[in-house]
Parts: structure tokens; sequence; C-alpha cells
């Protein structure tokens, strides 16, 4: 017979975690409830506004945010990608016993430490047509490339530059995983696959990549979340434009708040942006219940 | 542990001391906010304006509140939102009438009332006065009116062989200076200086320097009922061509058109890279801040914007607001009545360059016989606005997307204000 609980430990327990429980809802539960009501509120109207689905019919039909959502999934897609490709690759570098492999991790973690905001605009000067150093540098590598091309107003290199500039920025965090991934791979797994006779490829293939699979799900999962929300690389670099080839959800959201002052309607769009996302996550929550149970 | 006899006395001695510190008179903080505190030289008339004002009324004291320019609706609707907005908030006129429909916005009217209702309000401009107004109520007092002009370089004009004194006064005179101006500098066979320089960026200061080309071509961007575009109008097209082939065709602008916005066009005027912008009064002080080596009250000279079928300009007009949401009302009107005064609009015009709405000073002679003020004052009979609609700021998205897809070659200015045009026409409800 299991023994049985103290009494009164299980308030105890929920004493110690009604202030994180609190703080959850005041910062997030409020929030999110505000915006669900606003979203069903008669344009002009306010939180107290009358109930209408005006703004989700209205989502349906904008062409705007349907494009929106298309850049979105694709900048999330390839950045994910970026950031797997880059930060795997980096991690297995970085789990040799290389000299100076501390201070080679360390370097590796600065991208994430810089702010989107500064991150944005350093790229966009070193984009700038006419000053930056993008330009001046491959001038000097590649013979006869312009010295004014335009990178963030080209309608082919615009949306892969803020891409890059994102993969740059947010890699650390997906190697900083696979890395701690990595080193929990016992060692005499690596020595019996040598022994058996398999290759490197092989011992990538069949010890390593198995091993990292649920890190790799849960990195890509969080890192998914992320850069859904992703909005101030986007907005310092480009804005959006040219045009809306640049344009993701969360500005979107910004300019119909805050420079159409149509409240109402971009809290739909939040809305509809959180139900994406949950069901996007859906595959990490199951895998996170699953390995609880 | 008790408190002892002697730690009692010491607690109300400490008591004591600390009361003391505090002035008899508790002071009233009243938030001035504004991105000009972040900017040369009006910083300087801020800073002179918030010293004389603290030390004339010793128990209100205006305090900076610092905003930024790109998001300053942004950070005044948030802080509404949570009833902590500044007293004071800076804005265009555009902004003010929907932060007014949410409840953001102080109504001035019994403040104006008591300080002599329609006599007190005489003082100003009537016409900017009546864009103060909004749904019968009073939102604002009228700020500076700026309206926009040509401004270039007299150097470059004598060096490209132009005469300085006769700037361009039409499209084709505007284009062929705009031509002779795009050189070569410095012989490497490279273009390093361009005759003009216009804004691509994603800003309402595009619409300012967009629309005297377009609106000069005979475009609208309303139907006469204003309840339809007329963006597919042949004069619509003509206009909206004119700005983006500047760059497409005649590539008399620098690279990147779509990432310069205000401020980078007038870094390029102050650093020589482009001869000619079309600007607002401030940007002669800021374009001397940025580059004092360039001596601009001396090189730069103004006139009005070039005419094409129509003489008409645009204008920056600044509009201070009362939040709804000060715990000061009576405090921050004090405020807000001193910054309007003649002193303090005849301080900014100094230091600023702005053009103030107040008759007084609009007549006064510092200002009427300035060389550059005059030549701005005189455009303000060719001011023309937007559309002043609610649905105004996602026709304004539209048109800033048709011209960034136009000048990115995204699509054919055709293709792209016909795109523009169905979305405004959405965007009424068509």
């Amino acid at each position: 017979m299991p023994a049985r609980r103290p009494r009164g430990e299980g308030a105890i327990a929920a004493m110690f975690v009604l202030p994180a429980t609190v703080m959850l809802a005041v910062v997030l539960v409020f929030p999110a409830l505000v915006t669900l009501k606003l979203s069903v509120s008669l344009e002009g109207q306010g939180v107290s506004g009358a109930l209408t689905l005006a703004h989700y019919r209205r989502a349906v039909a904008d062409p705007v945010l349907g494009q929106t959502f298309r850049n979105t999934f694709a900048f999330v897609g390839l950045s994910l990608l970026g950031h797997f490709l880059l930060g795997l690759g980096l991690a297995l570098a970085l789990n040799q016993a290389l000299p100076g492999r501390a201070l080679f991790r360390l370097v590796a973690l600065i991208p994430w430490t810089i702010p989107d905001v500064i991150a944005g605009i350093i790229f966009r000067w070193m984009l700038n047509p006419v000053h930056g150093s993008v330009n001046a540098a491959l001038q000097a590598i590649v013979p006869g490339f312009p010295s004014d091309f335009s990178w963030l107003s080209s309608p082919t290199l615009a949306f892969p530059s803020v891409i890059f500039a994102n993969v740059w920025r947010g890699y650390p965090l997906v190697m900083v995983m696979l890395l701690a991934g990595l080193m929990a791979i016992p060692r005499e797994l690596y020595e019996a696959a040598a022994v058996d006779g398999a290759g490197r490829v092989q011992r990538f293939l069949h010890v390593t990549l198995p091993g990292l699979r649920v890190i790799i799900l849960v990195a890509l999962a969080l890192d998914m979340v992320w850069e859904f929300r992703r909005f101030a690389l986007v907005l310092t670099m480009t804005g959006g434009g040219p045009g809306t080839l640049t344009e993701v959800l969360s500005t979107l959201v910004y300019k119909s708040y805050f420079q159409f002052f149509t409240f109402e309607y971009a809290s739909a769009i939040a809305i509809l942006m959180s139900v994406v996302l949950l069901l996007l996550s859906l595959p990490y929550i199951v895998l996170v219940g699953r390995a609880e149970r | 542990m008790t408190i002892g006899r002697w730690g009692r006395a010491l607690l109300v001695t400490l008591f004591a001391v600390v009361l003391s510190a505090v002035p008899a008179t508790a002071q009233v903080k009243v938030r001035f906010q504004t991105w000009h505190w972040n900017e040369n030289p009006w910083v300087k008339a801020l800073e002179e304006f918030q010293k004389g004002f603290n030390a004339a009324s010793p128990g209100i004291q205006v305090v900076r509140d610092d905003s930024r320019y790109a998001d300053k609706e942004a950070v005044f609707i948030t802080q509404s939102q949570a009833k902590a907005a500044a007293d004071i908030a800076h804005f265009s006129y555009r902004a003010v009438r929907h932060l007014a429909d949410r409840g953001f916005l102080m109504d001035l009217s019994p403040f104006v009332e008591k300080e002599g209702g329609e006599k007190y309000l005489a003082q100003w401009d009537q016409s900017a006065l009546e864009m103060c107004k909004y749904k019968g109520k009073l939102y604002c007092l009228p700020d500076d009116l700026n309206p926009l002009v040509l401004m270039y370089n007299t150097v470059h004009f004598k060096e490209a062989g132009l005469d300085p004194a006769k700037p361009p006064a039409t499209w084709a005179e505007f284009l062929d200076y705009a031509k002779k101006l795009t050189r070569d500098t410095d012989g490497d066979g490279k273009i390093d200086r361009w005759g003009v320089g216009i804004i691509g960026a994603r800003q309402e200061g595009l619409f300012m320097r967009f629309n005297p080309w377009f609106w000069g071509a005979g475009g609208e961007y309303l139907a006469p009922d204003g309840k339809r575009s007329a963006l597919d109008t042949p004069e619509a097209i003509e206009g909206f061509r004119w700005y983006v082939e500047l760059f497409t065709k005649h590539k008399v602008v620098p690279a990147g058109a779509i990432e310069q916005g205000a401020q980078e066009v007038r870094t390029q005027l102050a650093h020589g890279k482009v001869s000619m912008i079309i600007t607002l009064p401030a940007a002669l002080g800021i374009v001397e801040a940025i580059n004092p080596k360039l001596n601009a009250r001396e090189v730069l000279a103004l006139a009005p914007v070039p005419t094409g079928k129509k003489k008409v300009t645009s204008a920056w007009f600044s509009m201070r607001v009362i939040s709804a949401y000060t715990k000061n009302p009576d405090a921050a009107w004090r405020v807000y009545k001193a910054w309007h005064e003649g002193d303090t609009q005849m301080r900014n015009f100094k230091i600023a360059g702005v053009l103030s709405t107040r008759l007084d000073v609009m007549n006064a002679p510092e200002v009427k016989n300035d060389k550059f003020a005059r030549v701005f004052a005189a455009q303000t009979p060719y001011v023309k606005w937007e559309p002043l609609i609610a649905e105004w700021p996602r026709i304004g998205d539209a048109m800033i997307i048709a011209v960034q897809e136009a000048l990115s070659g995204v699509k054919p200015p055709e293709q792209a204000l016909k795109d523009a045009h169905g979305a405004t026409n959405r965007a009424l409800g068509l």
C-alpha cells in the first residue's frame, strides 16, 4: 500500500505555485482574453463593443493577409531549416576535442546575444546599396560586382536577405540545444558502431541522429514558435517591403493596430495567428506528454 | 526586540528630517512627450521651454518624456490603454482624429472657454484651427504648419552650370536640372552625386514628398464624392509614374530608394550626395546639425515645388494634444497653453525653423523677412491635405505599397497603382 501524503501537503504546494500562476494569468491569460473579446467586438467600440464576426470574415477575404500568411510560413520554414543546418553543423564541430573549443563555443553564441532590433539595423546598414560593407566586400572579391546593388529593394533578394539575417541571429539557440544532446550520447555507442565497421556517415545517420531525435523535435518546435512571432528584425530591416514581399504576421498585426488604428481587426489576426501556432505546436505537445508518461 | 525610548526618538527625528526635505508645495509633474527631445536643434528649444516654464511655475514641473517618430502612435496608444499616457503628446494631424475616436484625447473646449473662447482662438490662423476641431470638439490648438518646398544646393548648381537664382519652376525644368546635377564628381567613372533625393521607405513622410507630384499632375486619392478610389484616372497614373520614374527610368536618385526615409534623404543632402530634395522648414536646422561643414544657411536655397498641371504642395502640421487620462488636467493645460504662446512659438521658429500658426508670430518681421521662412510661408495657400477620413491609414498604406512595388520593380507602375486602387476601394467598403 503506497504511503499516504501528509495532510495539507497539497495545499502547501499550491501556495508555492500560486504566485507564479497569478502572474501567468495576469501577463498571459488576461491579455489573451481581452484580445479575444476585441476580435469579436464592433470596430471602434473597444472591448465593451457589441459582438460580431465581421473581422474574421474580413480576414478570410483579405488578400494581404493571405499573402502575409504565405510569407510567414516561408519565413518560418526557411529560418528553421537554416537554424537546423547551421546549428547542427556547428554543434558537431564544437563537440570535437579542438584546442580553444570553449572560446569557439562562446563566440558562436554572440549572434544570439544581440537584440533583434539591433541586428536588423546592423544588417540594414551592411546591406545599404551606397554605403554598405557587403557591397564593398563583394566588389573586392567578385570582379564587376555592381557597387550599388540593392539587396533590400530587390524583389528577389529582399526576402532571402531577411532570412539570412534571421538565420544568423537565431542559430545559436538550436546549436546549444543540439550540442547538449550530442554531449549526452554515450561514447560507447560510437565505439561499438566503429567496431562493427560503420563509417563516419553511418555513425552519424545511425547513432547521432537517432540520439538527437527528441532534442531536434523540441528545438525545432520551440524555434518555430519564436520565428512565427519574429517582429523587430523584419520591421527594422524592411518594414515588410518592398511592397508586401517581406510582410509577416507580426508586422501586419502591429501595422493594423498602431498605424491603421483598427484594434479589433488586428486582434482577429492575432487570434488567427495563435490558433495556427497552436495547431503547429501539437506534435511538440504530444511528444512532451508522451515523454512525461 | 522592542524599540527603546532612544530608538523611538531616533525614528521621530529621522521622520522630521525627511518631511522637512519635501518642498512646502508638492510639485505636479506634467509629462511632455515628443520625439523632438532626441533631435538637434529641436532639443534646445524644448529645454529652454522646460527651464523657463519650470522656473516661472514652481508648483508644476514639465518632465521630458521621449518617444520616437516611428512609433509615437504605438507608444501613446499603449500608454492610453493602460490609462497612463503622457499628459501632453505630439502627433501629425493625421493621427489626432483616430486617437479622438478611441477616447484617448481631452476636449480642450472647457479650457478655451475659460481663456475667452472665440476671442482666445482668434489668435490663430482659422483654417489651421478648423483642422483641430472634430465632431464638435476641439482636440488641439494648431502648432506649427510647414509647407514643403524644394531645397537645393547652390554650389552643386554652379558646378553643373546651372544658375542658382533660377531654380526649376516646372516639371520639365526639374527633370532637366536633375539630370545635369547627376554626375561623377571624382572622375572614377561612377556616379557619386545624384540630382534628387526621394523617400520610398514605409513612413508617413513619404506622402509629404510624393503628394505634391501626385496632386500636381491632377491626381486624386478619392472621387469627388469621397466614396470611391480615383487612383485609376490618367492623372493619377501620370503623377505616380513621374515620382517613380525619377528613380527607375531617369536614374537621378541614388540606389536603394525604398530604403530611404526622411532622415536618410536629409543626410544625403547634408553630405552632398544629392542636390535637391522636397522638404520642410525644420530640415534646414537638421541638415546643419548633420553636417556643420556644409554651411547650410549659405549653401542651401529654397524654391516652390515645381509646378505640374497644378500648383500644389503638402505640409507637415504639428498637433499637440492632452491625454484624456491625465491626472492633472489643469496643470497640463497650463503647460499646453504656455507652449502655444507667442514667445514660445517665436523661439521655436528661431531655433528649429518651424512656422507657427499664431497670427502674431506668422506676421512678425523676423518671420516675414527671413529668407527661408518667407519662401515656406508663401506656399501656404497651395497646401492640400490627404482625405481626412477614418480609412485614410489603410489607403495611405496601399499607396506606400504601390510606390515601393513600382520603385523596386515588383510590378509595373500601372499594375501597382491598379492594385492600390483596388485596395482603396476595399478599404472604403466597396
